[in-house]
């Protein structure tokens, strides 16, 4: 079935001239080093810790409720450093996940309730089914469905899968309006 | 797939019969037919390591028994190790003095360890490493010469064997192309015929019969029954594949698209003896201009390959050596089950589908038309309102679907080979299996 209207409170979010929706019920730490490349959807009760290293997103990104964006540590002999976290175009991120990767791909699809381990890599056009652990420096390769605790391979994906997620992503972002442009 | 995140509501119908979502279908744009992931012939590009990402030529592929050569796998659950750092203090000698002391230089030392598990190579008592990649000790079956001469000798009679088959075979079939297919009999997988027969990979082992069955077997030329004994895998290589139709050898893996795309928009509540409105959407995917028109399932025509359609099931038949298990069947079953309780009134009207335009997207909202036919229409896009009957005898339950079938204009786009005269437009066919879901008793 296509994708129903979702309708947020026009006064919970902010909108910016590129497009971005950002709840004001998030915590963005460090929002200097957080830039959201434009039409990301932010919902509310979403952390995003751009306070330990820079964070960045693609265009069409859906973070959504609860979700927590964290860039990856690392430790070395002499303490531990953050490594920046970066984000593809077209990613989606279900709710109450937990993302610790270094670098997450685009056209990727992370489901609800899943961690994504320190310093994991995601390439281009994956999945990661929901309740998932991805266990920490996990590379996922493309066009792989992962799935479990620790998650592993359990299928491929079809060719098609930039155009699916294109697609998901820009009608998500079509169908997410205000209260307010409904009357 | 088509839905991402939702079951196949939609499923168009394969030229070879089967029913599958357009995501997991190709389109040969040589003999204008529709073919899925069953009647192509997958091959193998290339190998990759699906942890460092490093290609592997397939002949070096093979002497590694399709294994990457630095990733390893914990033996215990399996998630890829990670190599660890640790500074190792040289050993004093204590009637050294103080010279040896200030010579002393730390060396960094390796040593594998599961993120997932905690597992390290210590708990086996492999030595740490100078080296951050490469040089772990291999290890060699004790049984590793007797192996090698029992796979020659296998490898001697399958070579006989495919020799014997085609100085049998020679005038019936032209000998297949140079790639290397999947189910190739000396070639990687076994599961992936078995995948493609919509089989499960393997049969299944009694497994839980012994304690650390899963993990034993991993490790298969050792099989070790102690836990001391599990030594880190190498990590098994992946593949690229690429598909090919059967019958012109041509690619079809392309970044296009040639079938036009059936959704539902929403569908009201079925009722047995009821009328009700489905809300369609199609789309045109192509680059020309499309038009559709809804025709009756009963007049797409017949696709004449039911023989080569045999010589499938039939090397299937063989290379799985399935001749008893013929649960294989019932997944290769052709026949289309179009008995349905659902019928549409089929408006009698060419639709007409701009093509596909990425800049599109930017222009102002959908025009919306009164007609009653179409709902709006978005450049590529149209909604379509039809009306579905649902017959009086209708039994209450989920699973009501609706055949349909569409016929379309399609512009080949494919020069054509010298000799052959010039056809651009073609009109082709598509059926396509609705699932509208439950059907309420009043």
């Amino acid at each position: 079935m296509e994708l129903q209207d979702i309708y947020y409170n026009k006064f919970e979010y902010v909108e910016t001239a590129s497009g971005n929706k950002v709840s004001r019920q998030t915590v963005l730490c460090g929002s200097q080093n957080i830039v959201l490349h434009g039409k990301v959807i932010v919902q509310s009760d979403a952390i995003i810790r751009g306070d330990l290293a820079s964070v960045k997103t693609g265009r069409f990104c859906i973070i959504s409720k609860g979700s927590v964006i964290r860039p990856p540590f690392k430790k070395f002999s002499k303490g531990v450093a953050f490594f920046p976290l970066q984000m593809g175009d077209h990613v989606y991120i279900g709710e109450n996940t937990v993302v610790n990767a270094a670098v997450v791909g685009s056209y990727v699809y992370i489901g609800k309730n899943v961690v994504i381990g320190r310093r994991c890599v995601l390439k281009d056009c994956c999945i990661i089914e929901d309740n998932s652990v991805l266990a920490a420096e996990t590379v996922v390769p493309s066009f792989a469905r992962y799935s479990g605790s620790p998650a592993r391979l359990v299928t491929t994906l079809p060719e098609a899968m930039p155009d699916l997620m294109t697609e998901f992503t820009k009608s998500y972002y079509q169908h997410f309006l205000p209260t307010a442009a409904v009357k | 797939m088509a839905y991402l995140v939702q079951p196949d509501y939609v499923k168009y119908t394969c030229t070879c019969g089967q029913q599958k979502p357009i995501t997991n279908l190709y389109f040969c744009r040589h003999c204008l037919k529709i073919r899925c992931s069953f009647c192509i012939s997958h091959e193998v590009d290339s190998h990759y390591c699906a942890n460092c990402l490093e290609n592997m030529p397939s002949s070096e592929a093979r002497l590694k028994k399709n294994r990457c050569g630095s990733c390893f796998d914990c033996p215990s659950c399996f998630h890829t190790l990670s190599t660890r750092a640790t500074v190792a203090q040289p050993r004093q000698d204590p009637a050294a003095g103080d010279a040896k002391v200030e010579n002393k230089q730390s060396k960094k030392m390796y040593y594998l360890l599961c993120f997932n598990c905690r597992w390290t190579s210590r708990d086996v008592g492999i030595p740490d490493q100078p080296v951050a990649t490469g040089g772990w000790p291999e290890r060699v079956n004790p049984f590793n010469s007797r192996v090698n001469q029992l796979l020659d000798f296998y490898k001697a009679v399958v070579q006989q064997e495919k020799q014997e088959k085609l100085d049998k075979e020679r005038k019936k079939y032209a000998i297949r192309g140079k790639y290397i297919t999947l189910t190739d009999k000396t070639g990687l997988t076994m599961a992936m015929a078995r995948n493609i027969a919509g089989l499960p990979s393997s049969e299944g082992a009694p497994s839980s019969a012994i304690a650390n069955f899963v993990p034993s077997q991993a490790s298969a030329e050792w099989q070790p029954a102690d836990v001391a004994r599990l030594y880190p895998l190498a990590r098994p290589l992946s593949v690229k594949r690429s598909q090919r139709c059967r019958l012109c050898d041509h690619n079809l893996t392309k970044p296009d698209y040639h079938v036009p795309e059936v959704k539902i928009i929403s569908c009201e509540t079925l009722k047995p003896g009821a009328t009700c409105a489905l809300l369609l959407k199609l789309s045109n995917p192509t680059a020309h201009e499309m038009q559709i028109t809804l025709v009756d399932p009963a007049e797409v025509p017949e696709h004449q390959e039911r023989e080569e359609g045999r010589t499938i099931e039939k090397s299937l038949e063989k290379s799985l050596c399935l001749e008893k298990d013929m649960s294989w069947l019932e997944a290769v079953s052709r026949k289309v089950d179009v008995t349905s309780p659902l019928s549409v009134t089929r408006p009698d009207v060419t639709l007409t589908l701009a093509q596909r335009d990425d800049a599109a997207e930017y222009d102002d909202d959908a025009h919306t038309h009164s007609d009653d036919v179409i709902l709006w229409r978005k450049s590529n896009k149209l909604a379509l309102r039809l009306q579905v009957q649902v017959a009086e005898g209708a039994v209450e339950g989920p699973g009501a679907r609706l055949p349909l079938a569409l016929r379309y204009s399609y512009r080949n786009t494919v020069p054509p080979a010298s000799a052959a005269p010039l056809v651009r437009d073609h009109v082709l066919y598509v059926a396509v299996l609705l699932d509208l879901g439950q059907v309420y008793a009043e």
